[in-house]
């Protein structure tokens, strides 16, 4: 009696394992490109990828130092994914003016939303992709925003770089390493030196 | 001990373990604290391809827009000699986003980090506590590719 019991018990918590694993399984090979309005670009690895999770501060939920409001714009910011709980590093935005993602996530810190864009990468060196945010919105809202708020947030941090040009000509940060170390970092000798050439 | 009340104990482990595992969403992932050597690089041209082969877009090639990219928000990251690339969350104690000089005075340097290195879903993170030597840029392959993207260095400065 006690044999069978334990069996049978032995048998139902196998049953159990193998399910939750082949689950687990399915979740992670979810095909997120579907429904997914994302402009593609030919780059390497791209995938269009739509999906449901909660924005994070990226070193918050991996060491549990987490500063109020996803560090003010401060930090990485990511998103954990609801269908598998993966968490997501989201490293640009839409724009192509060598712009982040923060700005356009951080009014959801901590918050649940819909993502459309781009899984992007297929280097050895990174065992995941990471991805470009081109739209987002609040979970289950009717109106898509457009990931572009990051040269608007960069001209109310730099008032003082108003002008005409890109924000990266006028950037007063890169500006100072450029006047430090030239443009190739090298020196204004090897600036100098590569223009002649 | 009865071999049938092992084997349970072992199943009833193994779902304690996966449950974990599932879990693992919602907890703090172990650090190691580790020391590595590598070149700050700009991520997202480096993975992404926009401008061409890695090993186009990092050294004294790549210097400006890496300065842009690390000023923009883009993650910067720190690749190892071995190629696997770390993730930056956060320099000698400050946050790498924060609208100081710290991350934009090392891009491209190669250096020697020692920090707190975590994995999640795939991707190496790392805490920089201290960069214990700074090589500087030690990459010059402007020689081989030029500059990259050609716009970063204005004929008429």
């Amino acid at each position: 009696m006690i044999f069978k019991t334990t069996l049978k018990l032995a048998l139902t918590i196998s049953i159990g394992l193998v399910t939750t694993g082949v689950a687990t399984g399915v979740a992670s090979a979810e095909d997120f490109s579907k429904g997914s309005k994302a402009a593609t670009f030919g780059l390497r690895g791209e995938t269009k990828a739509t999906f449901s999770g909660k924005v994070v501060d990226i070193l918050c939920e991996l060491s549990g130092d987490c500063p109020a409001n996803c560090g003010d714009g401060n930090r990485n910011l990511g998103i954990v994914r609801e269908a598998d709980g993966k968490l997501i590093l989201v490293s640009k935005n839409a724009q192509f003016e060598f712009n982040g993602a923060v700005d356009d996530l951080l009014p959801y810190c901590g918050k649940a939303v819909d993502v459309d864009g781009l899984m992007i990468g297929n280097d050895p060196g990174v065992k995941a992709q990471i991805y470009m945010v081109q739209l987002i919105r609040e979970k289950g809202a009717a109106d898509w925003n457009k990931a572009e708020l990051w040269t608007s947030a960069w001209a109310k941090r730099n008032p003082g770089a108003a002008g005409k040009g890109p924000w990266y000509n006028r950037d007063p940060r890169v500006a100072k390493q450029i006047k430090k170390d030239g443009r190739l970092g090298l020196g204004h000798a090897a600036d100098k030196k590569y223009q002649e050439e | 001990m009865n071999p049938l009340r092992t084997a349970l104990f072992g199943l009833i482990a193994g779902a304690c373990a996966l449950a974990a595992s599932s879990a693992g969403a919602i907890a703090a992932t172990p650090a190691k604290t580790v020391e590595i050597k590598g070149e700050i690089i700009d991520t997202w041209c480096y993975l992404s391809g926009v401008m061409g082969g890695p090993e186009a877009v990092v050294g004294s090639a790549h210097h400006t827009c890496a300065l842009w990219c690390a000023a923009g928000g883009i993650p910067v990251g720190v690749r190892a000699e071995d190629g696997t690339v770390y993730m930056v969350l956060k320099i000698k104690g400050e946050d790498p986003l924060a609208q100081t000089d710290t991350i934009l005075e090392i891009q491209s340097d190669t250096i020697v980090a020692k920090g707190s290195h975590y994995v999640r879903d795939g991707i190496n993170y790392l805490v920089v506590a201290q960069v214990v030597a700074n090589e500087g840029i030690t990459n010059k392959n402007h020689e081989d590719f030029g500059v990259v993207p050609g716009f970063a260095f204005p004929e008429a400065e």
